[in-house]
């Protein structure tokens, strides 16, 4: 509850900033002063102190889970802003309202973590869409920002209407928006409510696949990653994308079970049809940006096992991914917005030029790709022994299948590195300050530090 | 502490290796970080029985870092341990451009070998499996030869693809633990159904396949070791390969025993099929360093044989041609590195006469040529003894095809011989003088250690007397 | 007068639905295309009304929601329309096909 009321506060008090200082260093300052608040009050949320107490009418359900991943999102965001801070009051001319936007998205991520209600599921998925339409516009006089803001609006609103119409007729059937209400421990010997609930249900599903960019509704994505600017792709593809999936989980805790065996078969099917779209064209893409944009849909794959096998493994799974996927993203997309040539070929002999830069490029790459000692091979190990441990001998090929796409991503992310290391070229790069370059290492220090004891990490959020 | 020490010393000394600017700096740190090491690994051989170390890591996962050294261990150790130093001496006078990164990412790489070696634990052992690899790709592809960048993503894509369909099946039997637990033991008591043996067995023997590599996962190799910067080519075929003969015998012979027991015909086939048209094809090369490539297929192939031929003779054959494997075709990397620096080919055709310009040379070749095809009294002849032994109780006709492999051996061998080192000098060699004297210094060495070996091999087969017994006893 | 059945509105909306998913599928300007997704958010308010009236006359639960419906859909057209507008100004149409930077 902290965490929603902060957060929104927080975007009022950003728009305000941008009316009394034009500084830009100040508003960064504020975003951060105010990201840090965040972090603290979800904090107290967990230790039970709260700044305003709210009766929610058990619309909202506050489990560890969600505070740790509202934590784990928020600590995310500090680091994109301290990393790419810049680039966001520069992306546009309304350096204060970029925040502002931001500090809502966030406040709509909040609302996902918890909600307990459909309705609390559909405003938070409209807090979290509707910022963002105008955060992949922010760069007025581009084309293509415009373009993808429009595609992503087309697509967002649609989803919507779908997810809305799941809604109505799961609230026909029951009668009730709460999911609590509706989990099957709760409704032994409920009347069997017919074909419609799990076809209002699929609705549901549906949209929210559409949010979570995976295939066969991953179609937007490419597009609208390639035209936002830099900044609010890294933001868009790891933070919301994570929240996505965590409000996903939260609905398949509870209902996963009227869908019965059908689900099962749906979701390998779309898990597959997810990592090999995104792992064989990312194969093929001459732009980094857009490789990126591809293996997000590649990565979201792997995170759809989560959605697949719901166990105490796949929860901390999910968390781990979050974790290292946003951090190797968020380093990647800024060294990417430094790039003057955003092409494969903009990267050769970034090493010799820039051994800093490569060399965390190079990890965040690394782990990406799943290689031990950094944090993206536990993500993903987390993932596939979710599933063993859930379904045993029988899972083992869905396992196969995907290490061998896993293999595949490897592929486009070591041609980064090729490019970087063992290729010669003069790449053009802007300025880059020592604070960024340190801002990096640390990241990387990160990842190889999870990736080290991840437990770490997860034993954090048992408290 | 002992195995700890293996592990950490190459490691935080390759980690060091990364700041030293000065070149000459980062050889001596290297070569001192190496003797270290070595000096490590022999104070663990004189220490008896199986050294361990065990410290938490991820309690709740069930994994811990847990390292032992028994024989087979305490040997391979030695070996990598011995390698390095003997690489960086020989090939001293090669520059590198970044010197101090080549030289730290050798450490780091043998840090990742001793690790693979002495882990106790699956998890850490895979951790390992991939972290030898990553220094190996990077030193591959920066300071290789022309076509480096698609051969070394080659070789990263074939070893990376087996290990994770490795890691598959070591997610599997984890959860088959009672106990849940990556540990060695725990492993080794698992009962698993004939039926999933058959099927796990192949995720594991594929990643041990490909890094062996065995026909018909070999297709990297000969392209990896001719494109290496020669000093690579030595830690992958002296040390490397043996990651994946350690592995059959440390991971899946006693935890899959039935369906060793039921593929093994179907492995040996192969093994002898690849021995066969590896030598074949090692006839036909004209190229030094592709000529040693494929004989080292062809003697991998024995091995892996010889373990699927699962009794006591090949067991002990394996383990000792482990290391002298290692050691004589060290020696033989040092030759082909020696003339391909001085003279700049590696091409038979231009090569010849070179004994009557660099004697000292041809002697040593000589020996670690008869030591190649295993001639009494060289090491490896006991080793390769003992191995077709055990092919040959387990079924004839199998050791009549293996045994045609070491006529062939003989052929490309001797032939390499006496058309590098003998008959007239043609004008690339017309100016050739004799290598340098901590070269022939280093292949004195490795040539006394061939020949005390092939005269009493006892010390070796002792020393892994106990892993020997311990694999058999698990089947 | 009889009262009319919940079927006949389930119709009216489901076809409501249908028309708009139609118009965004095939319709070429922003602006019809905007008016599409306006169909499809109110064939759900109709689904909820009705819903509310005629099952669960109890509770204001269907009502509210298309309360929240109506509102954020406001919301959500301020967005469009500022950003068809921006689109506007730099290609003077309004026909998506003339936005052709980014290729699928």
């Amino acid at each position: 509850m902290n965490a929603i009321i902060f957060s929104a506060l927080s975007g009022v008090a950003m728009m305000f900033t941008g009316i009394f200082t034009t500084n830009k260093s100040a508003i960064r300052n504020v975003a951060v002063i105010a990201l840090l608040g965040l972090i603290i009050v979800n904090l107290l949320h967990s230790y039970g102190i709260f700044v305003v107490r709210v009766n929610t009418h058990s619309m909202l359900q506050f489990e560890t889970f969600g505070l740790f991943f509202n934590t784990l999102v928020f600590a995310a965001t500090l680091l994109f802003v301290l990393l790419s801070g810049k680039d966001v009051t520069n992306a546009g001319t309304y350096g204060a309202e970029y925040f502002a936007l931001i500090f809502f998205v966030l406040c709509g991520v909040s609302i996902l973590t918890c909600y307990n209600s459909l309705l609390m599921l559909f405003i938070g998925i409209e807090i979290l869409s509707i910022p963002l339409y105008i955060l992949t516009g922010a760069d007025k006089r581009n084309l293509k920002s415009n373009e993808a803001s429009l595609k992503y609006f087309l697509m967002g609103s649609f989803s919507t209407g779908i997810l809305l119409m799941g809604i109505t007729l799961v609230y026909g059937i029951t009668g009730t928006f709460s999911i609590e209400a509706m989990r099957p421990a709760v409704s032994v010997g409920a009347p069997n409510y017919g074909i419609l609930e799990p076809v209002g249900l699929l609705f549901i599903f549906i949209a929210l696949l559409f949010k979570v960019s995976a295939a066969p509704f991953h179609f937007w994505t490419p597009d609208v990653y390639d035209g936002a600017p830099t900044v609010f792709t890294s933001f868009m593809a790891t933070i919301v994308k994570a929240a996505g999936f965590v409000s996903f989980i939260r609905l398949f805790d509870a209902r996963a079970i009227e869908m019965g065996i059908s689900w099962k078969i749906i979701l390998p099917v779309i898990i597959i049809a997810t990592l090999l779209i995104g792992n064989i064209t990312a194969v093929f893409q001459q732009s980094v940006k857009r490789m990126m944009a591809y293996s997000s849909i590649a990565q979201a794959g792997f995170m759809l096992f989560a959605v697949y096998v719901n166990n105490d493994m796949s929860k901390e799974g999910i968390l781990l991914y979050t974790a290292a996927y946003s951090i190797a993203t968020i380093g990647i997309f800024a060294i990417l917005t430094r790039m003057k040539d955003i092409t494969f070929d903009g990267f050769n002999g970034l090493a010799k030029k820039h051994p800093v830069l490569a060399a965390t490029n190079a990890v965040f790459l690394l782990s990406l790709a799943g290689i031990p000692l950094t944090a993206g091979f536990f993500a993903k190990y987390y993932m596939l022994a979710a599933v063993v441990k859930e379904n045993g001998a029988g899972a083992l090929w869905l396992v196969i299948v995907a290490v061998l796409f896993a293999a595949v991503s490897v592929y486009y992310y070591f041609r980064v590195i090729q490019a970087m290391y063992f290729k010669e070229g003069e790449p053009e790069i802007t300025e880059v300050s020592g604070g960024f370059k340190t801002a990096l290492v640390m990241l990387a220090v990160l990842i190889v530090l999870i990736g080290t004891f991840p437990s770490a990490l997860l034993n954090w959020f048992y408290f | 502490m002992i195995p700890l020490l293996l592990i950490l010393i190459p490691l935080l000394g390759g980690l060091i290796n990364f700041f030293l600017k000065e070149e000459k700096t980062a050889k001596g740190w290297a070569l001192l970080i190496s003797l270290a090491t070595l000096a490590a690994s022999l104070a663990g051989i004189a220490q008896s029985g199986t050294l361990s170390f065990d410290a938490a890591w991820l309690p709740t996962l069930g994994s811990s870092f847990a390292l032992s050294a028994d024989g087979m261990a305490k040997m391979l150790t030695l070996l990598t341990a011995v390698s390095f130093p003997v690489i960086f001496i020989a090939t001293n006078k090669n520059n590198y451009k970044n010197t101090s990164a080549f030289y730290a990412l050798m450490l780091l790489s043998q840090a990742g070998l001793m690790g693979v070696f002495l882990s106790a634990d699956c998890l850490l052992f895979y951790f390992f499996w991939e972290l030898a690899l990553i220094p190996v790709y990077f030193l591959c592809s920066i300071w290789g030869g022309e076509r480096r960048i698609a051969v070394t993503f080659k070789f990263f894509i074939y070893t990376f693809i087996g290990s994770l369909l490795m890691l598959g099946g070591i997610l599997y039997l984890y959860f088959l633990t009672p106990d849940h637990s990556f540990a060695l033991k725990s492993f080794y008591h698992l009962h698993i159904s004939a039926k999933e043996q058959n099927f796990v067995f192949w995720l594991f023997f594929i990643a041990f396949a490909i890094k062996m590599p065995v026909f018909p996962f070999h297709t990297w190799q000969p392209d990896a070791y001719e494109q290496s910067p020669t000093a690579v080519t030595m830690v992958l075929s002296a040390v490397m390969v043996k990651m994946g003969i350690y592995a059959v015998v440390r991971w899946l012979i006693p935890i899959f025993p039935e369906a060793t027991a039921h593929f093994d015909n179907l492995v040996m086939v192969l093994a002898i099929i690849g021995m066969i048209y590896a030598s074949l094809i090692a006839i036909r090369q004209d190229d030094l360093k592709r000529l040693i490539a494929y004989s080292s297929i062809a003697h991998i192939g024995l091995m892996c044989a010889a373990i699927f031929a699962q009794n006591k003779v090949g067991l002990e054959g394996v383990m000792i041609q482990m290391f002298n494997h290692g050691v004589n075709v060290l020696g033989l990397w040092i030759v082909a590195d020696a003339i391909e620096q001085q003279l700049g080919t590696r091409k038979f055709s231009e090569l010849g006469g070179l004994a009557q310009k660099a004697p000292g040379l041809a002697i040593l070749l000589v020996i670690l040529a008869f030591a190649n095809i295993a001639l009494p009294l060289t090491n490896a002849f006991v080793g390769e003894f003992l191995m077709f032994n055990a092919v040959f109780q387990h079924n004839i006709w199998m050791a009549v095809f293996a045994g045609t492999s070491i006529i062939l051996a003989a052929v490309y061998t001797l032939n390499m011989v006496q058309k590098v080192f003998y008959g007239n000098t043609v004008p690339s060699t017309e100016h050739a003088i004799e290598a340098g004297s901590n070269t022939r210094a280093m292949l004195i060495v490795l040539v006394i250690v061939i020949i005390v070996l092939g005269v009493y091999p006892k010390p070796m087969i002792d020393l892994t007397n106990d892993t020997v017994s311990t694999i058999l006893a698990a089947r | 007068m009889s009262p009319v059945p919940v079927t006949h509105i389930l119709f009216v909306s489901t076809a409501l639905f249908f028309i708009g998913m139609y118009g965004l599928f095939t319709r070429r300007n922003m602006i019809t295309m905007l008016m599409s997704v306006e169909l499809i958010l109110n064939s759900v308010n109709i689904n909820f009304v009705a819903f509310n009236k005629y099952l669960y006359p109890g509770k204001l639960d269907g009502i509210f929601f298309s309360l929240f419906i109506i509102t954020i859909a406001a919301a959500e057209a301020a967005v469009a329309i500022a950003i068809i507008i921006n689109l506007y100004r730099s290609h003077h149409s309004i026909d998506v096909e003339d936005a052709g930077e980014l290729k699928y």
